[in-house]
């Protein structure tokens, strides 16, 4: 059994059924159920353990319908609205499901109605295995106001003046009924008894395209998995191309024969349809998550879906350019899908003086057609006659020693870098560059020298702040290492 | 394959062009038929006849080149190295023609050595002449990552230069030989950029070690330090060249028209002399 704190007491929350025989049940106090039978295991309870797991069984429910979401603390809610007949109607995938679960070793309950409120009061509190469609009524009027998923206070005030079953309060009045114990008693009951529609929030979002493939016989080896991939993508395409769309990101789901799913993603930089090159991403995919892709005992079923789908030009092919693009599209959605989005970028430039805002590096998947801004920056840069920047750029910059200057905002004669003393035989400067006086943080003013050592090495360095400003109480400056030239 | 064969030193002044004009054909059929070396393959000249002429003509295109810096502080200068090949391999046509002919450039760098000696900035790029929108960056979290990146770059026609950097060592000759091979089977122009200076074999058809040199003559008297930076200055070693003889120059590289220029006597002989307190004594 399980106990957990509950106000101030420690009660049981959960009892297996060797418990049950004994006469205890949930919501006895740890201390009587110990003194009643001192043998007994008691295990704290660990709610995110529980939520784990209720989510993990809610992956696994996906096999049954994309349209699903979780009801804590125990309850997973299925729409299987329009694909019960995939399972041979809903008392087959309804069984299908429990012989599923039941063989994980758990102990599961199910029911089936027109309503949200009416299948999780069936499946909580109604007979095992109950199926109700069009008879809400019957089905709820035995059993228990709790099942309305009402609060305990409204149950025990209903209780107290005798209302103890759903059937007691059907056929009363409803604005006395309003009035003494709230509106939300009313719309719990008429979302029960699917009067009132009540919206089912998806755990995921639901993809626009699915295609999905179950085995008889799970699979586990890589070529198959692929193979399978090909297979579901060549269904996929046909879907794509009725609507003129195109894949930019895609899921690959596999269902392990354990229970497990297994997720995994894959980002294109245009849209795509040809299965080959969805294939190739996944083949990298899998390639980079190696050992992580743990086929077990196999899986038994495969869903490939399009998580984002955007208009796909039907392409014109063999017209110059064109190639080359879609080239290295190519390139950069299999160096992304092994490496990981964010390490193959593209440089873009931002209108920023400040020069570790001036340029960023977005991941190249997002940027294949985006503006990327260096034409005008190029503008800029002769416009406004800017000394040479930096080849390598240090992101964060380093501070410098023993700077010495012959005059106090002078440029430096020799500083000390990385443990290694430079001495400074050449240099232009300074360029003054504001901080963002606009912003709290932006720091004071900096003043940027191009300097080269005896060896010839050549190096960017600020110093921030200026001597003079000491007088006013500002900290005396500091002298930075920005970026190399060549 | 068996390794390079090593070339006979017979020395030109010999007196036997044909036999050593024939030999050289001979080992270049023998190389193009192990495909590192693409056999119609362009030559990138560098614009010096000097180094040219003992690259034969200049690098080939379908081959990886290693260029090592030659203490990690010179990365910068090997990597404006790297880039001027790149510039002038990606983008020919920036000398007053219209782009139209732009390749894409890949650079593929270990995490390591992005910390340790900078990331690639855009504003600087553009103006070394590597426009940054034909630029993709990729960042690898281990050196097998970048070998792996920069053998799917180089295979890729629409990428004109791969450059890769390392900082870890241990790179053995069968990878060194796949990237040549990639590189001989795209047609593209693959840069080792390696930031720590080694010796260990590798199938790559030149090796360069490049640091840096100052910029301008110290003999010229007055403030030197008000005279300004020049044009980057770089000492490049030739250590290992398939084709022909090793040497070692000093270049500077002319930004505005991509092409690289020979500097000769960078560090005069008897410049030192003029510094001396007393000028006077040695007029």
């Amino acid at each position: 059994m399980v106990f957990g704190k509950r106000g101030n007491l420690d009660l049981l929350v959960a009892v297996d059924a060797g418990a049950e025989q004994l006469g205890l049940a949930t919501g006895l106090a740890l201390a009587q159920a110990r003194a009643m039978h001192p043998t007994l295991t008691a295990v704290p309870e660990d709610q995110a353990a529980d939520a784990r797991l209720l989510d993990a069984m809610a992956d696994w429910c996906q096999r049954y319908t994309p349209l699903l979401a979780t009801d804590p603390p125990d309850g997973i809610l299925l729409d299987i609205g329009g694909c019960a007949h995939l399972f041979g109607g809903e008392e087959k995938l309804r069984d299908d499901l429990l012989a599923r679960v039941t063989g994980f070793g758990f102990s599961a309950r199910a029911a089936i109605a027109a309503s949200i409120g009416a299948a999780s009061a069936a499946a909580r509190f109604g007979a095992a295995a109950a199926t109700a469609t069009d008879h809400e009524r019957d089905l709820l009027a035995p059993l228990p106001l709790a099942a309305l998923r009402l609060s305990s206070d409204t149950v025990a005030a209903l209780a107290r003046v005798g209302l103890k079953r759903i059937g007691d309060i059907l056929d009363l009045p409803r604005a006395p009924l309003a009035a003494r114990f709230g509106a939300e008693l009313l719309r719990m009951l008429d979302r029960a008894l699917a009067r009132e529609h009540e919206p089912l929030t998806p755990r995921l979002p639901v993809a626009p395209y699915i295609a999905e493939k179950n085995f008889h016989e799970p699979i586990a080896r890589e070529a198959d998995v692929l193979a399978t991939v090909e297979r579901l993508a060549m269904r996929l395409k046909t879907a794509l191309a009725a609507r003129g769309d195109g894949a930019r990101r895609l899921e690959l789901a596999l269902f392990r024969t354990d229970g497990a799913v297994k997720r995994i993603a894959a980002g294109t930089s245009r849209p795509v349809r040809d299965p080959q090159a969805i294939r190739a991403l996944f083949v990298e995919r899998l390639a980079a998550l190696g050992d992580e892709i743990d086929p077990g005992f196999g899986f038994d079923l495969a869903r490939l879906s399009v998580l984002t789908a955007e208009p796909c030009p039907d392409e014109q092919i063999g017209f110059g350019g064109h190639e080359d693009q879609a080239e290295i599209d190519r390139l950069v959605d299999r160096l992304s899908a092994r490496l990981g989005r964010r390490r193959v970028s593209r440089l873009i430039a931002h209108d920023s003086h400040i020069p570790e805002f001036a340029a960023a590096a977005l991941p190249a998947q997002a940027t294949a057609r985006a503006e990327l801004g260096w034409e005008a920056f190029r503008r800029f840069r002769i416009q406004a006659e800017l000394s040479p920047r930096p080849l390598r750029f240090l992101a964060r910059p380093e501070p410098i020693e023993d700077v010495f200057a012959l005059v106090p905002d002078g440029p430096p004669v020799r500083f000390r870098w990385r443990r290694a003393l430079h001495e400074v035989i050449a240099v232009e400067g300074p360029e003054r560059i504001e901080g963002a006086w606009w912003n709290e943080e932006g720091g004071p003013a900096r003043d940027y020298f191009r300097v080269e050592d005896k060896a010839g090495l050549r190096f960017w360095l600020f110093r921030a702040g200026l001597y003079r400003d000491m007088a006013r109480g500002q900290p005396p400056p500091r002298w930075f290492l920005h970026g190399m030239y060549a | 394959m068996a390794a390079p064969a090593r070339r006979p030193s017979v020395s030109s002044s010999a007196g036997m062009p044909a036999a050593l004009d024939r030999l050289r054909r001979e080992l270049c059929a023998a190389e193009a038929a192990t495909g590192l070396t693409s056999a119609g393959g362009a030559a990138l000249a560098l614009g010096i006849p000097a180094i040219d002429g003992v690259l034969g003509g200049g690098l080939s295109c379908g081959a990886l080149h290693e260029i090592v810096a030659a203490h990690e502080t010179e990365t910068a200068a090997a990597t404006g190295f790297a880039l001027a090949l790149a510039a002038r391999r990606a983008f020919p046509s920036c000398r007053g023609l219209a782009r139209i002919a732009e390749k894409n450039v890949l650079w593929i760098a270990e995490d390591l050595s992005l910390a340790e000696n900078g990331a690639p900035y855009g504003p600087g790029l553009d103006g070394a002449g590597i426009a940054p929108e034909r630029l993709i960056t990729v960042a690898a979290g281990r050196g097998r990552d970048v070998l792996w990146a920069m053998e799917e770059a180089l295979r890729c026609r629409a990428v004109g230069v791969v450059i890769g950097e390392m900082r870890s060592r241990g790179i053995d000759q069968v990878m060194t030989r796949r990237l040549a091979l990639a590189a001989a089977a795209g047609d593209t122009l693959g840069l080792l950029l390696r930031t720590t200076p080694h010796d260990e074999p590798s199938a790559a058809a030149t090796r360069w070690i490049i640091g840096a040199a100052p910029s301008f003559l110290r003999s010229q008297g007055g403030d030197e330090r008000a005279q300004g930076l020049g044009p980057p200055r770089l000492a490049a070693r030739l250590v290992r060249n398939r084709r022909g003889h090793l040497g070692a120059w000093i270049v500077e590289w002319n930004s505005v028209e991509q092409r690289f220029e020979l500097t000769t006597h960078s560090e005069p002989v008897a410049g030192a002399a003029f510094d001396r307190p007393h000028r006077a004594a040695v007029a």
